[in-house]
């Protein structure tokens, strides 16, 4: 079982060429996202604010699903999903850009967030009690520094992993494998906090303990569908040659295994609110609990729960690629319904939506796709020397 | 697909298939040193002074506990959540390593397995002497009854508790059960004594190894993990509600199920590898549970650490974040720092802390240190569930309410029983159970090497 393996395989296309088609596509929709952002704020720019919110939390959160990703691979030492590496190191090119969109985020403070007024703070005790932590400039100090660390350790990991194909031996797997454990508890941390900041924060008298752990569990799963929609795009454009149904079966226990654990985190922190029945905390839900916003609040755990739970149970269908094609599609309405329950209730308070709201979803999604593309492009979709890489070549399992 | 070259393999030592079996059952054949005689003794003792303090709780009252108007859950509250947490890795580590497909499972899982059956009865015991008065125990069934229209509360965690429990037991003793079949068969193949060929062929169920026996085998060990794997979330999640559904201070906190469900894991862990150890160096079983087996829980037991020591600083963080008097106070005054804190400190320490050494290589190589280290996680999670269940109840919302609570000699004694009974299961476990399941050793022998492809 040496390297001849690799060899034996046939052709394998390795360098991703971004073709015409895809750069007018995704040209086009960041057009009409320029647009409609300019189109919002002519129209309505407290609306607009908090759509920029739910998207730049949205797409960050699908890149951080790609970060959590690649370094549990490293820390599990799966051999399984080694010839994948590229595609969340791809994802993670996204992480730079979501800073710079965050940052922006500075002009749209006050139309956001409750406890950025000072008249607003000044005859609420509560919110007098939060004003250490919760301030505007401690806020945007937190913020640059979380960015700095995710960055850092990404373009470690990465370089890591081109040098890595450079050099034989597992001098570069182990090191991965180090920072990817150091990585994976400042995650814990900053990406806790990050939510309590960004999105918790919107409803400021408001706490759950389990608030920050749900929503990275959400970023986990909704990142990792779209880390398997990248992968069966390429395999149906003739890259991954080697993906077959067992590759297939496990992307889709991840999903299954998230759904799960986000399903169950969602019903903890519901099922404790409604049963302690104490105002403060249940103010959170019984607005959420109105005409209109009913549907979405069910709709929620149907979409990111019960979809992928009923869809991805049997063996069959788990290694199906179009089940698993319908399940990712419903994942990425699933995290906007998640994210626009949590944003616009405490923002515009309005169930909205429109020409604003589409149009802005869109143009991220091309400039995601765009970035995303470009790095792919840079390097072999398939990387060397990974010590795994033979098992994820061959990979079979009973 | 397995590397090994780089993973390694996962029976050192060059076995042959007949090796395993007799390495594996040496000692169910020979009589037992004189150190298993010495602990049996002590551990009987200790179970025997369990006995006689359960005798009185039972025939006086719970009015020998020192439990009170304010104080209502003390000692027995935390030893049921204490072996319940224990009792939870058997099944962890059994389903979760079968499930993510991890193969070192295998000389490790029989012997977590049985510690799960023991503790968890060691576990029930708690709520049931609770009740008061034991013999009318079996209202909490929920069947139509004489008792007017008296059922059990629906709504309350308790029951839930009492269901979750009894499912959680039935299911892991059915699987373990399941998982010996062939052991025992290979024992009574193997056996010279009439005495044994009899007994061990009962309990073998008229096992052969036939295709079709291998193959429903296979399947039946699929479901019922598949089963299992869903109870080890439900059991602790439903034991987490008993607190987090209320409104006191400390207990009412969203975090608290999958918190829970970590925090048994990790004792449970720890109390796998505590028995690892001691197993390897008595029986010389160094070939079977390798140095590999060891980093790989010590590398578990780190990341958990991590998770542990997230969760505390999240609800201290949120204590204070959510502005609530009543949360502040029962963060700050009453455990950071105050009556409680050395129990809270010793949760951090003990459970955050201590398991970092992990991140040294000669730790983890080293007996003392993992001994050590993991005895040092079930004092921590003790402290945990000390920590949550008195030091909110002893200070509550009205100060007139506030009092100590110090256990008397009979908790302390039941505590110890329950020590006593559980080391006397293991030790028996050792003595007539085969430790590491013969069959599925034989089946990673090979694993990664010529042979096997």
């Amino acid at each position: 079982m040496e390297n001849d393996n690799i060899q034996n395989m046939p052709f394998m296309k390795e360098n991703l060429r971004l073709t015409m088609p895809f750069k007018v596509i995704t040209g086009i929709l960041i057009a009409l996202g320029l647009a409609s952002v300019a189109f919002g704020f002519i129209q309505d720019p407290g609306r607009t604010w908090a759509n920029y919110l739910v998207n730049n939390y949205y797409f960050f959160s699908i890149a951080m699903g790609g970060v959590f990703f690649f370094v549990i691979q490293y820390i599990s030492q799966a051999g399984w999903s080694a010839g994948f590496k590229r595609v969340p190191e791809a994802m993670m090119a996204w992480i730079p850009f979501a800073a710079v969109f965050f940052l922006l985020l500075y002009f749209g403070t006050h139309s956001i967030y409750h406890w950025s007024h000072d008249e607003a703070v000044a005859d609420d005790k509560l919110l007098a009690h939060k004003s250490p932590f919760l301030n505007v400039s401690f806020f945007y100090i937190r913020m640059v520094f979380y960015f700095a660390l995710w960055i850092i350790f990404a373009h470690l990991l990465r370089k890591f992993s081109l040098k890595e194909d450079l050099e034989a031996g597992t001098k570069w797997f182990e090191k991965s494998e180090m920072y990817s454990k150091v990585f994976v508890f400042i995650l814990a941390i900053t990406f806790s906090f990050a939510g309590i900041d960004w999105i918790m924060s919107i409803d400021a008298h408001w706490y759950s303990t389990l608030f920050a752990l749900k929503n990275m569990v959400a970023a986990f799963l909704h990142g990792s569908s779209i880390l398997i929609l990248i992968v069966l795009l390429l395999n149906g454009r003739g890259f991954f040659p080697f993906l077959n149904k067992y590759h297939l079966h496990d992307f889709s226990r991840y999903l299954f295994m998230l759904a799960i654990v986000w399903g169950y985190f969602w019903f903890a922190q519901f099922m404790i609110i409604w049963y302690g029945n104490i105002p403060e905390e249940t103010i959170y839900y019984s607005v959420r609990w109105e005409k209109g916003w009913q549907t979405l609040f069910f709709l929620d755990i149907i979409v990111n729960w019960a979809v992928p739970f009923f869809l991805l149970l049997p063996i069959k269908a788990s290694r199906n690629k179009y089940v698993i094609l319908t399940v990712i599609f419903f994942l990425i309405i699933g995290q906007y319904i998640d994210l626009y329950l949590q944003i616009m209730p405490g923002t515009t308070g309005e169930l909205k939506f429109g020409m604003i709201e589409a149009g802005m979803f869109l143009g991220y999604a091309g400039l995601f796709a765009l970035v995303v593309g470009i790095s792919l492009s840079k390097a072999n979709l398939i990387p060397k020397n990974h010590p795994y890489l033979d098992e994820s070549l061959n990979h079979h399992f009973q | 697909m397995y590397n090994r070259s780089i993973r390694g393999p996962l029976v050192e030592g060059n076995k042959t298939y007949g090796q395993i079996s007799s390495d594996i059952m040496a000692p169910i054949d020979a009589r037992p040193g004189m150190w298993w005689y010495l602990t049996m003794a002590i551990a009987s003792v200790a179970a025997l002074f369990g006995f006689y303090a359960i005798y009185i709780t039972v025939s006086k009252g719970i009015g020998t506990w020192g439990l009170n108007n304010s104080v209502g859950w003390g000692w027995e509250i935390i030893n049921f959540v204490w072996w319940i947490g224990i009792g939870h890795a058997g099944t962890a580590f059994s389903i979760f390593l079968l499930i993510l497909r991890q193969r070192w499972r295998t000389s490790i899982n029989r012997a977590a397995e049985a510690m799960t059956v023991v503790a968890v009865g060691c576990a029930a015991l708690f709520p049931a002497l609770h009740m008061g008065r034991v013999w009318l125990a079996f209202f909490i069934f929920p069947y139509p009854n004489t008792r007017g229209p008296l059922w059990v509360n629906f709504n309350s965690p308790l029951f839930w508790d009492f269901i979750a429990i009894s499912a959680y037991l039935l299911i892991s003793f059915s699987f373990w059960y399941m998982g010996m079949l062939p052991d025992f068969a290979t024992i009574r193949d193997k056996t010279t004594s009439k005495v044994k060929k009899a007994v061990y062929g009962f309990f073998s169920m008229g096992w052969t190894g036939g295709s079709h026996q291998w193959i429903r085998f296979e399947s039946l060990s699929f479901i019922l993990g598949g089963i299992a794997a869903v109870l080890v979330v439900s059991v602790h999640s439903i034991v987490s509600t008993d607190f987090a559904v209320g409104v006191i201070p400390g207990w009412h906190t969203t975090l608290f199920p999958p918190y829970f469900v970590v925090g048994a894991i990790f004792s449970g862990f720890a109390m796998v590898m505590t028995m690892m150890v001691v197993v390897r160096k008595v029986y010389k079983l160094n070939d079977y549970i390798t140095d590999n087996h060891m980093d790989a829980i010590a590398r578990i037991l780190t990341f958990i650490s991590l998770i542990m020591g997230t969760a505390y600083a999240t609800e201290v963080f949120m204590a204070w974040y959510s502005g609530n008097e009543y949360e502040m106070f029962t963060f700050f005054r009453n455990r950071v720092t105050g009556e409680y804190s050395v129990q809270f400190w010793g949760m951090v320490i003990c459970n955050a802390i201590i398991p970092q050494l992990f991140w040294f290589r000669k730790i983890r190589k080293s007996t003392w240190g993992l001994l050590w280290i993991s005895l040092a996680i079930n004092l921590g999670m003790w402290f945990e569930r000390f920590n949550i269940v008195v030091t909110s109840l002893a200070n509550d919302f009205l100060p007139s309410n506030w009092v100590s609570y110090t256990p008397t000699i009979i908790e302390i004694g039941i505590y110890v029983g329950t020590i006593g009974l559980f080391v006397v299961g293991v030790l028996l476990f050792f003595r007539y159970i085969p430790m590491i399941a013969i069959s599925e050793v034989k089946g990673v022998l090979n694993i990664g090497s010529k042979i096997d492809d």
